[in-house]
């Protein structure tokens, strides 16, 4: 359901039949990719498993990219369709371009009944080997890296968090994040498969909104990043709010200050906080702290999901002794098949059977894992993962920049913000204002830097390489961490 | 400076890098344009706080009193008059 309108799971089920029924009349293939530029509402919810249904593999896109960076993506997976939301009509055209991609506009939920559509779905087996989605993430090279899940790989890793969550259809949670995303569709997955309510709230503009959506709903649930709960915390007391429903809490997405979770546990005492840590390449979700070990274990991301073998091993891949960091590796039913179309890029971090995830960690005495920062240099901004690469590949298209560099710098609200540092050609006159129009421009919002730096040079590798954790150093220094 | 003078030069400024006045319309709605997201609404309201020395409280924040200039300059207007 969103907002004022309620949809039932058999009216759901009927939106789904109908898009299933439609793709196939238009003469989609069992396997081939269908792209979705649809914000959080019912109508990406039938979209999506209506995909599924008609045996393509659901390809979910940020609706709020420019439409070169969604044509970019259309032809990366050879969407064979593209169906697009409300509003989203015009960008959606603009970036299927010259792309052999058909557009299906979805102007609203329930615009595809089952009569429109006409004849019967004939039944697909479904194998658990079959591809079902690729969620696109960012690396830091800033080439698109599409994360190809199985039927298996998904359902595994829902009936993992169902169990431990313990999900019912009494529950009802409040989802308020990116269903492109892999923790957004775990939810998503998750509430479904349990016949729990969905409470859509796309954006996260207004805490206190969100919180009176939370008490007039009964709202059991609610999932967020580090971000949605400082936002939540920053201006209210929770406890002000009629929330007595409220069962469990879940946090993914990065980091939680430990001051931050015991201010929400202070606030909200009727709810159990879960700590996650998770990966797209897993799923969505690798390991949970039982709420009943969140004061003994804090700073740590819990234990393996069920099913789900994880180990901490230096470079060359042996076990390390608990508390040595090293390497986070995991393997079990939620590993992906590997990313779209990048042999080598899977080769990289599929290894023997395990998924290297690029996180450091260590395993304590009782195997409770906790992070230490991560190996790679991608930014982690709110719930967003952003490429320096591509960041860096924007301000260098604009005249007068000799050189970029981006990376995140830590900030108390979103984890991280981007800062970008550039060289100047000779004589060129650049200031911070055109420099941001540009990349207000050329970017979505949350890829916007919130600092500009100048400066002679950047410091780089013999190879040539940006050593963009260098330029982070003194930060780090500062900051004390 | 009237309040809404001041609110859209601020918007402008920091979120759409321009002093082209043309680039927003007071009554356009800032969410829906994607000229400021949840993080942005904090600092628009920590904006208001110091520049017109109104207080915002929980119940104030509703896109019914922040998601246009023309909504913003109403709300400040209306927090003065009772402070």
């Amino acid at each position: 359901m969103q907002a004022e309108r309620r949809i039932s799971y058999a009216e759901l089920w009927r939106a789904c039949m109908a898009v299933a029924q439609r793709l196939r009349q238009q003469g989609l293939q069992p396997g081939e990719r269908v792209a979705l530029l649809l914000r959080a509402s019912p109508e990406y919810v039938a979209a999506y498993y209506g995909a599924l249904a008609a045996g393509a593999v659901a390809v979910p896109l940020n609706a709020d990219a420019k439409p070169p960076a969604i044509g970019g993506l259309l032809r990366h997976c050879e969407a064979r369709f593209l169906i697009s939301g409300s509003g989203l009509e015009e960008p959606a055209r603009a970036a299927i371009g010259s792309a052999a991609c058909r557009l299906l506009p979805a102007a609203g939920f329930g615009m595809w009944t089952a009569s429109d559509a006409g004849g019967e779905l004939s039944d697909l087996p479904v194998e658990p080997a079959m591809p079902a989605t690729i969620l696109y993430t960012s690396g830091t090279t800033g080439a698109p890296k599409g994360v190809l899940l199985s039927h298996g790989n998904l359902v595994s890793n829902v009936l993992a968090v169902v169990a431990y969550l313990r999900l019912t259809p009494s529950d009802r949670i409040l989802h308020v994040l990116p269903f492109h995303y892999s923790y957004g569709n775990s939810v998503l997955h998750t509430h479904l498969a349990a016949g729990a309510t969905v409470i859509i709230e796309p954006g996260f503009a207004y805490p206190h909104r969100i919180l009176e959506c939370m008490a007039a709903e009964g709202a059991t649930g609610f999932s967020g990043v580090p971000a949605t709960y400082a936002l939540l915390l920053s201006r209210t007391r929770l406890d002000r709010y009629p929330l007595a429903s409220l069962r469990y809490l879940t946090q993914a997405g990065g980091a939680m200050a430990a001051a931050d979770i015991l201010r929400v546990r202070e606030q909200l005492p009727q709810a159990a906080f879960f700590v996650m840590y998770g990966q797209t390449e897993a799923c969505s979700r690798l390991t949970y702290l039982p709420p009943e070990r969140l004061l003994d274990k804090l700073g740590s991301v819990g234990r393996p999901i069920a099913d789900t073998e994880l180990r901490v091993v230096d470079a060359a891949g042996q076990p390390l002794a608990p508390n040595r960091i090293g390497h986070v590796c995991v393997r079990g039913p939620g590993v992906m098949l590997g990313y779209w179309n990048d042999p080598g890029a899977t080769r990289q971090v599929l290894r023997d059977g395990w998924l290297w995830t690029g996180d450091l960690g260590r395993l304590d005495e009782e195997g409770f894992l906790y992070l230490h920062g991560r190996a790679s240099e991608l930014i982690k901004t709110g719930a967003h993962r952003v490429s320096p690469a591509e960041i860096e590949d924007v301000l260098l298209r604009l005249d007068g920049v000799a050189e970029a560099a981006a990376a995140g710098v830590p900030d108390p609200l979103l984890g991280q913000t981007i800062k970008v540092w550039l060289v100047p050609q000779p004589d060129a006159q650049l200031g911070v204002r055109e420099v941001l129009a540009h990349c207000r421009r050329h970017l979505p919002l949350y890829k916007v830097p919130k600092q500009v730096v100048f400066t002679a040079a950047l410091p780089r590798t013999a190879s040539g390489k940006i050593r963009r954790l260098a330029l982070i150093e003194p930060e780090g220094q500062q900051t004390g961490g | 400076m009237a309040a809404a003078t001041k609110i859209r030069a601020y918007i402008l400024e920091n979120y759409l890098f321009t002093d082209d006045e043309t680039a927003l319309d007071d009554d356009e709605s800032l969410i829906e344009r994607g000229i400021i997201d949840s993080t942005g609404i904090m600092e628009v309201i920590f904006f208001l706080e110091q520049e017109f020395g109104v207080r915002v409280d929980d119940e104030d924040m509703v896109p019914e009193n922040l998601d246009s200039v023309r909504r913003i300059a109403a709300f400040v207007e209306r927090k003065r008059a009772i402070a």
